[in-house]
């Protein structure tokens, strides 16, 4: 009776364990892809502001303390909030560049 | 599949759980024996006897030392007793066996008497002697011979240590005639009842304690004290060969035959030792003795003491079955293991071909237009670069299609800025692209 215990209880832990893999690894590897694109999107809007402040011939204070918050945010690397916060901080300096720059 | 397959190992396991409170009792087989049910008088040990009133008892034992009531049974060596006794006052009141609960009772009240017998039960005050070797009990159940339990009693009351007693049992040869005698009779209809002896006919626990060879059986009533005892057993052993052979003299039962070095001593002392005080105090017909006697046998024979093999077990499919369900189980579990592994693979994934297309077709753009670029049209050029540069970045490292096409989409947008701030219609992307691809 030991040995077939020994498989019902080996089987039991490996059916637990199946179960909560099948349903945490699909849900960390989503988050893992939410989580890239959201820097890939942070990182692209903190290029396009950093041109858009090249490109403009005046200072402007609001849009430069925008992108250095964006870019400590990008450096400190953070999950989904914290590169959705960059890209939305860089979006506003580039405008706020664009605007600058049409005058 | 996966699921069937989960489902399966549940089903198993549950079914495995349920199984698991089977049953407690571990047996070989199921005694067929019946269960001896006591109760006063229903076996017929209550006997015709009876006894005087407490005060006609207690006159009668200050008038004599030893008092014998009509029907009593007990014997004992005179002289051995005698001798034990001395000059102590010790009054012996002998009663029949067989008496009920208020009998007994009465009894019991004779507070004169040291020592009372009832039947071969010997008490003395609360104490009571029991036998507890087989030639006590042989000579105390065949004979009513009670000196090896009278004697101890005797050396307890006086507080002095007891001597070793004999029982005064001693066995003889059967005569020719007497052999003849029940020899004939055996050959006609297998038992032999002698005279003054309750056996009536071959009980009916015979067949199961004894399955193998019809059993003899030889029914002599109590013998008479100090004479020895014709010792049938062997004699009728050597006549009937293999043939199980039961002696009864008065209460004691001798077993012949087949076996008998295995189970005859085992199964006296089992049953003396149970029942002995019960066959010492009542009056009990031989042939119920018997059957408890043979029932006992019977137990013996179920309980697997001496190698026997096992009795036939009817196949139980479901026996046959247990031992397999953990490896169903654990196949089961494999199996989803295996489904469940496969399912999790990273999913490939799906290279759109179309967005490779729009990147290299973007990027030729953005290139074609850095050459006509002025300081006006720099900043969203530069712009569309990098939006271009994140999406191949994306598109490597394999994001979702929708973030490509996005990024895609807002380098599109820079362009078609620079475009129309160089004033080139031709160089706007929607324009360029469907040129490039027509």
């Amino acid at each position: 009776m030991s040995a077939s215990w020994s498989v019902w209880l080996v089987g039991g832990v490996l059916l637990a364990a199946a179960g909560v893999g099948s349903t945490l690894v699909p849900r960390l590897r989503a988050r893992g892809v939410r989580r890239r694109v959201a820097w890939s999107t942070a990182r692209a809007a903190i290029d396009s502001a950093a041109v858009s402040r090249d490109a403009c011939a005046t200072r402007v204070a609001e849009a430069e303390r925008l992108l250095a918050r964006a870019e400590s945010i990008a450096a400190d690397r953070g999950g989904v909030l914290a590169a959705e916060e960059a890209a939305r901080c860089a979006e506003r300096a580039d405008r706020l560049w664009r605007a600058a720059r049409r005058g | 599949m996966r699921w069937s397959l989960l489902g399966t190992a549940v089903v198993l396991l549950v079914v495995f759980l349920m199984s698991q409170r089977q049953q407690i009792e571990v047996s070989y087989g199921q005694s067929p024996s019946s269960p001896d049910a006591v109760v006063e008088g229903e076996a017929g040990e209550l006997s015709e006897a009876t006894v005087p009133s407490v005060e006609a008892m207690t006159a009668m034992i200050d008038a004599e030392p030893v008092v014998r009531l009509p029907g009593s049974i007990a014997r004992w060596n005179e002289r051995v007793v005698r001798e034990a006794i001395g000059d102590s006052d010790i009054r012996i009141l002998v009663a029949p066996p067989g008496l009920d609960e208020a009998e007994r009772g009465r009894v019991r009240e004779v507070e004169r008497a040291t020592i009372t017998i009832v039947g071969t039960k010997v008490s003395g005050g609360v104490y009571e002697a029991t036998a507890d070797a087989i030639p006590e009990w042989r000579a105390q159940f065949a004979s009513g011979d009670v000196t090896t339990l009278l004697v101890p009693m005797i050396r307890h009351l006086q507080e002095r240590e007891s001597p070793a007693v004999d029982a005064s049992f001693r066995w003889r040869e059967p005569t020719a005639a007497e052999l003849d005698t029940v020899t004939a009779e055996l050959r006609a209809n297998g038992s032999h009842v002698a005279e003054g002896a309750t056996l009536e006919g071959v009980p009916e626990a015979s067949e199961k304690a004894f399955p193998d060879a019809e059993a003899l059986y030889v029914a002599l009533p109590r013998q008479p004290f100090g004479q020895p005892v014709p010792r049938y057993g062997p004699a009728l052993a050597r006549t009937f060969p293999d043939r199980p052979i039961v002696v009864v003299y008065g209460s004691w039962i001798e077993y012949d035959g087949p076996g008998a070095a295995d189970f005859a001593e085992l199964v006296s002392a089992m049953f003396y030792a149970q029942f002995g005080t019960r066959l010492a105090t009542y009056d009990y017909p031989q042939g119920n003795v018997l059957n408890a006697w043979l029932n006992r046998v019977t137990d013996v024979r179920y309980a697997g003491l001496f190698d026997r093999p096992l009795p036939y077990l009817p196949f139980d499919p479901v026996k046959v079955t247990m031992p397999a369900l953990p490896w169903l189980f654990a196949a089961c579990v494999a199996g989803f293991l295996a489904l469940s592994a496969r399912s999790l693979r990273r999913p490939q994934a799906a290279r759109d071909s179309r967005h490779y297309s729009r990147l290299a077709g973007l990027t030729a753009l953005a290139i074609e237009v850095s050459g006509l670029s002025g300081e006006r049209s720099d900043p969203p050029l530069t712009r569309g670069i990098g939006k271009l540069r994140a999406a191949t970045e994306a598109l490597e490292s394999g994001l979702p299609p929708a973030q490509v096409r996005t990024l895609l989409d807002d380098a599109e947008n820079e362009l078609d800025d620079t475009a129309r701030l160089l004033g080139r219609r031709d160089y706007r992307p929607r324009n360029y692209l469907e040129g490039r691809l027509g």
